[in-house]
């Protein structure tokens, strides 16, 4: 097992390598200069050349060929890959080039934000899609398994922004239940403890915090879990289905056990490993893919500032974000990977 | 049991089927699917519409302004207020919704088709002969191939440093000469020092003419390029080249290469496809792997091997054929997701330039119209892409249960 776990985590090193390098590549192959774009059409030819000398933007992006045939071997080395490795390694992301503020700032401002819708919504598709998919298996072919198949399709077949905005729609425009954007209502004070505002109103005892909180969390949280609650569901109710052939659950039923406790006790233990991989599979999309959903509900999360920074050619803002998502996504598979292994012994990976 | 009478015998033929090909026997179960025919119906209506309406019904998107009718709740009949029937009411600049919503399905349907065909064919080809190799000895050429490229390929970095092209053709002409001789001194140090020095030496040499220090870096490179082709490279170092590649691509999230693909090309409506079609590949490249894998230790393609049949002749006459189903059944709920990202995009603003119809951009132009009570102009876009994607993915459902009645739960 421990043998396992470690060529797993040899294995993520080159892909970690890649992830960093199709990022950096990816931000310097835009058109557009970013000095030009700090300091405007206007600004002077001089004004230019010093920013893009504090930035390294004046370096080669990866080698420096030049400096290499007149002898000079740092310099060779001295380009904006190696100075953003070097970086990375003391885990300085650099600052925001429009807002001068660094990125690993802002970055824990709003990382909790997206973990915290993220871990709701989560938590709504996995109560409402287990359910789901256990009793649509138990009765099988049903008017009730019909519906929910039928209507996890429809689940999957949303756009979420548009799910989003019906809700906003429904909840904000025509009852005027809920806030429509936003994380807190402006003139609440909420103690930082965690940043996340649920929590930190409740250990505060900050009952008024914690309803307006909730409030504004929930119908971001119900259009993200749209998708991961109907796969969620399908998933289970095959798992499940799969699992109610197999013979000891005959066996169960032979020997006088009911049917809730053969359910529960003996089919859903056996048919939660691949239910268990698609909900941490579908936990990296949504912890990284609140794109749309932060731009609906104005989140102040990591999706939106990330495509708010590609827009605005803010690179150490693009770099740092894009690199804490797509490294949770890779720590996400990684886990589900090691989770797979320690769940089902029978497997063996040598 | 050992008596057997004539009326018997009469009724097992009754019993035996009349012969029916396994495409024709899925073809039948599809259409004997309740959801699979719904799919197939609205798959149909929304194709029908938006082609038909592509070519026979003439919309142009620039001309098409009337301020007089801004923002018109749908209207069933005219009256004095509207004097024209909007059946999904009319957008900020005075356009028909339905009309608009009509001509848009033929944006979606291109950017799905040319989306999926993009990656199914870079990532069905990369799939296909990464599994197939895996598992199959390569031939003496194709051995001579991949080192080639594996030279080139290596060469490229320090052709690169030196400014000098040649050194690429150099370090391929070692690949060529390691995969002609893979049995001088096999498995043996002397081999490796062979190749390194060979490396060393052509690279650093023409690097000389550069300067000492060029020629000292392109030395070192080439000892370490050498050092890989000395090794006997095959079908699963390139396997798992690519497929450690596809792991990347896929550990980001799509939106978010999506949308850095498009920023990186521009918007448009030609960008989003190729943008979608990208963050597609390592999908089909990792399922037609999986579909390979599990059918070439199969009796049928040994068969084949031991009869001398080519590697080409196996990999399309005996392998496409029985890995189709799990692509055809992937291409189907692919087209789905092509046209969710592409609304996506289109919302995001970075898809379809407007005045251009599409569906997403129509939601991403009407949105803040809503706390004003414009309903109309955000429900009904968003329905159509809705249908559309359920159209697939229930036809996709239909497929997968038809063509694997295995799978069939």
């Amino acid at each position: 097992m421990s043998r396992y776990i470690i060529r797993r985590i040899i294995a993520v090193i080159p892909t970690i390598i890649g992830v960093t390098f199709v990022i950096f590549m990816f931000q310097r192959l835009i058109p557009g200069d970013p000095a030009v774009a700090m300091l405007g059409e206007h600004a002077t030819e001089e004004s230019i050349e010093r920013l893009r000398e504090q930035f390294g933007l004046n370096r080669p992006l990866f080698l420096d060929r030049e400096a290499l045939a007149e002898g000079d071997i740092e310099g060779f080395f001295d380009s904006q890959y190696v100075r953003y490795m070097k970086r990375l390694f003391v885990l300085d992301m650099g600052e925001s080039i429009h807002r001068r503020i660094p990125v690993a700032e802002t970055l824990g401002l709003r990382f909790p934000a997206t973990i915290e819708l993220a871990f709701l919504s989560m938590g709504i598709a996995i109560m409402v899609g287990i359910p789901v998919g256990i009793i649509s298996a138990a009765k099988r072919n049903s008017a009730i398994d019909g519906v929910s198949m039928v209507g996890s399709l429809i689940g999957v077949s949303m756009p979420i922004f548009w799910l989003g905005l019906m809700l906003i729609m429904m909840f904000a425009v025509f009852l005027q239940w809920l806030p429509a954007g936003g994380r807190i209502s402006p003139g609440i004070e909420i103690e930082p403890i965690t940043n996340f505002y649920l929590i930190d109103t409740l250990i505060t005892g900050n009952i008024e915090g914690f309803r307006d909180a909730l409030e504004h969390i929930i119908m971001p949280a119900i259009a993200l879990a749209t998708i991961p609650m109907a796969i969620i569901a399908r998933m289970t109710r095959s798992s499940m289905l799969d699992v109610l052939q197999e013979d000891y659950v005959r066996t169960a039923r032979a020997k006088g056990l009911g049917r809730g406790m053969v359910l529960s006790k003996h089919a859903l233990k056996n048919a939660a490993l691949p239910v268990v991989t698609i909900i941490g599979l579908q936990m990296g999309t949504l912890l990284a893919g609140a794109v749309l959903t932060e731009t609906i509900f104005s989140w102040p999360g990591i999706g939106r500032w990330v495509y708010d920074a590609i827009l605005g050619r803010d690179y150490p803002v693009v770099q740092g974000g894009t690199l804490v998502i797509a490294l949770v996504f890779v720590f996400v598979n990684f886990f589900v990977d090691i989770m797979y292994a320690v769940l089902d012994p029978r497997i063996r990976y040598d | 049991m050992t008596n057997i009478t004539s009326e018997e015998i009469i009724e097992t033929d009754y019993a035996i089927r009349e012969h029916r090909s396994l495409w024709i026997d899925a073809w039948q179960r599809l259409i004997s699917s309740k959801t699979a025919l719904l799919g197939m119906f609205i798959v149909t209506v929304f194709v029908v519409s938006s082609v038909g309406a592509h070519f026979f019904w003439e919309y142009e998107p620039k001309k098409d302004l009337d301020y007089s009718l801004k923002l018109k709740p749908p209207t069933l009949v005219a009256n004095e207020e509207v004097p024209s029937v909007h059946l999904f009411g009319t957008d900020k600049l005075g356009r028909d919704i339905f009309r608009r919503v009509v001509h848009g399905g033929w944006n979606s349907l291109r950017v799905g088709i040319v989306a999926v065909g993009i990656s199914l064919i870079l990532g069905g080809t990369i799939g296909l002969i990464s599994g197939f190799y895996e598992n199959m000895n390569m031939t003496s050429m194709e051995l001579i191939t991949l080192f080639g490229v594996t030279g080139f390929s290596l060469g490229l970095l320090s052709a690169w440093i030196a400014g000098q092209p040649i050194q690429a053709f150099l370090l391929a002409g070692l690949g060529v000469v390691a995969a002609a001789f893979p049995e001088f001194q096999k498995d043996k140090p002397t081999r490796m020092l062979i190749f390194a020095a060979a490396g060393g030496i052509l690279l650093a040499v023409p690097a000389l003419s550069v300067s000492k220090t060029t020629a000292l870096i392109c030395g070192l490179y080439g000892v370490l390029s050498g050092m890989l082709i000395s090794r006997a490279l095959d079908g699963n170092f390139f396997s798992s080249t690519m497929m450690r590649f596809m792991d990347i691509i896929l550990s980001f999230p799509g939106y978010l290469l999506a949308i850095a693909i498009v920023a990186f090309l521009g918007p448009g409506l030609e960008k989003g496809m190729i943008a979608i079609g990208i963050v597609g590949i390592p999908v089909y490249a990792r399922l037609t792997r999986s579909a390979v894998l599990s059918v070439i230790q199969k009796e049928y393609i040994l068969a084949a091997q031991s009869v001398g049949e080519g590697h080409g002749r196996i990999l399309f006459h005996h392998l496409m054929p029985n890995i189709l189903s799990p692509v055809i059944v992937q291409t189907t709920m692919g087209l789905a997701a092509a046209i969710l990202s592409a609304a996506a995009l289109g919302f995001l603003g970075l898809g379809a330039i407007p005045p251009e119809p599409e569906w997403g951009a129509m939601l991403g132009d009407s949105y803040r119209y809503l706390a004003s009570g414009a309903w109309w102009a955000v429900l009904f876009p968003g329905i159509a892409i809705m249908l559309s994607v359920l159209g697939f993915n229930l036809l996709g459902d239909g497929l997968r249960d038809a063509l694997d009645p295995k799978l069939r739960t």
